[in-house]
């Protein structure tokens, strides 16, 4: 595994503090269908997606310990469950390294619910004292289902902004030589 | 080499989840002044000028995708509020007869401009960042101690009332939205005595629950929520009685109290300017929240209407 370069992580920062500065200034701003887009929770899981479990799991936790400092939150929740989307979303890749034009939706769908339901059990945990109702059950498929309509700009945004600083995967370039080849290699086309 | 890596990446979730659970524990346990709190107090402090900056920049993005999600809405509100002035038209004419009446009976009492928002000493303050999700319903103003803000200081709009101080930072304050979980606030209905506690429905940003009004009191939908002037509890904020938070929407019939859903009336989604009412050292609201700091405890918001710790601003002088 080849450290990942200094550019790279620079990249990362720079995403993370600016998608950080725009959530709570102007994205929590605007609700959709009562609620409000947590591009958080999308900016981790792209980045474990594009970059692989140890930088998603760095990036969650990162990204996480800012939201809570920015926003005078309770420290460690939001860094304990992004670590956990972005090395989730990271395995994903490694495993499976999925294609599918459709992965960026199912993966930002999922770190969505991830985020909302851990939040939800983690306050349960502290003691909020609130019930179980169908308006949170509400409240938590709405913003699933928000946060996925904005997973594929997203998904663009962190894609291209990492992709000129990402080493070049073997699995990858096999592919695209496939791809542009036929599956053969220039030498053996008739 | 695999084993290696696979090791590696192991230890380092571990390693964060651990630091993670670590820091939730040690900052859950701690006071307010802890060394964790003062750690987010400072770095508040730092990135409260780039909030600012950031926020200024970006309204007009902001006011943009605002105006569109208002114009969906705008048009039934428009038939709505037609519907209102003609009838707020009928009750200015009997309000104006009463207000002279009462401004002349408070000046034979001496009560005259006591208890006015002004000599709450507002200051005027800017929101520059809001809380995403549905558990925290906080904003981040840009004013804080240097200000002359404290925590538990009321915080109002042009509409109504929008939450009290929690946290304070030299140069910035986090305010607690009336929908969050830990603000509770003493209120009444329109010109009623009886008074309840309005306290947030979770995950329900939009809705309010107005609590242990007495059985037998008479609700109607429409009729306006307002503060009483009254603490419930010892550590509550005094906000000065006759502020605005909301309208009845529906009344639930309970076995031993009354409670009914209220709608705010301050725009919380869309919050821009605040002002966080003082109370400056020495002046009579200031007196106030001290002698109700001062009351004994014991008297949560549950122990009901008739448990309140009154330090009724408008019984004392």
């Amino acid at each position: 595994m080849t450290p990942p370069s200094a550019g790279l992580l620079a990249r990362i920062g720079a995403l993370s503090v600016a998608l950080v500065l725009i959530q709570i200034g102007v994205v929590s701003e605007i609700p959709l269908f009562g609620v409000n887009v947590d591009l958080s929770p999308l900016l981790v899981a792209f980045v474990g997606l594009t970059c692989g479990s140890t930088l998603g799991a760095a990036t969650g936790f990162a990204v996480g310990l800012l939201v809570d400092l920015a926003l005078l939150q309770t420290l460690g929740v939001t860094s304990l469950i992004f670590t956990l989307i972005g090395y989730w979303s990271g395995r994903l890749r490694e495993l499976r390294d999925p294609q599918a034009a459709l992965t960026p939706l199912l993966v930002g769908a999922a770190a969505s619910a991830v985020s909302l339901v851990g939040y939800s059990l983690i306050e349960f945990l502290l003691g909020v004292d609130a019930p179980v109702s169908l308006e949170l059950l509400r409240q938590i498929v709405l913003g699933v289902v928000v946060n996925t309509i904005a997973s594929l700009p997203m998904w663009a945004l962190v894609r291209r902004t990492l992709e000129g600083a990402l080493p070049d995967d073997p699995r990858r370039r096999r592919r695209r030589r496939a791809y542009a080849t036929g599956g053969l290699s220039p030498l053996s086309r008739p | 080499m695999h084993d290696k890596t696979v090791r590696r990446r192991r230890a380092l979730l571990v390693l964060l989840v651990v630091l993670s659970l670590l820091l939730l524990t040690a900052y859950f346990g701690e006071a307010p002044s802890g060394r964790l709190h003062s750690v987010q107090r400072g770095f508040l402090t730092v990135v409260s000028p780039i909030q600012d900056g950031a926020n200024k920049a970006l309204k007009p993005v902001r006011d943009l995708f605002g105006g569109i999600t208002d114009t969906f809405h705008a048009k039934s509100q428009r038939n709505e509020l037609r519907k209102q002035v003609d009838k707020l038209h009928r009750e200015l004419v009997n309000d104006q007869a009463e207000k002279r009446s009462y401004r002349e009976l408070l000046t034979m009492f001496h009560l005259d401009n006591q208890l006015s928002v002004a000599n709450y000493h507002p200051v005027t303050a800017t929101v520059v960042a809001k809380t995403p999700n549905i558990w925290y319903s906080t904003v981040t103003i840009d004013k804080g101690e240097a200000a002359g803000v404290h925590v538990n200081d009321p915080v109002i709009n042009g509409e109504g009332l929008v939450g009290k101080v929690t946290q304070v930072a030299s140069d910035g304050a986090q305010v607690s939205l009336i929908t969050d979980s830990s603000v509770g606030v003493s209120a009444r209905i329109g010109t009623s005595n009886a008074t309840g506690i309005v306290q947030p429905k979770v995950g329900d940003p939009n809705d309010l629950l107005l609590q242990y009004l007495p059985a037998n009191m008479q609700a109607n939908r429409g009729e306006w929520v307002v503060t009483s002037g009254t603490v419930a509890s010892h550590n509550d904020s005094l906000y000065p009685p006759g502020i605005p938070i909301g309208q009845v929407t529906s009344v639930n019939e309970e076995s031993a109290y009354k409670s009914v859903n209220v709608h705010p009336v301050a725009n919380l989604h869309n919050l821009d300017v605040v002002q966080v009412l003082t109370a400056a050292s020495g002046s009579l609201p200031s007196n106030l929240a001290h002698l109700a700091s001062t009351l004994p405890s014991g008297q949560s918001p549950g122990g009901g209407p008739t448990g309140e710790a009154l330090a009724s601003t408008g019984a004392v002088r």
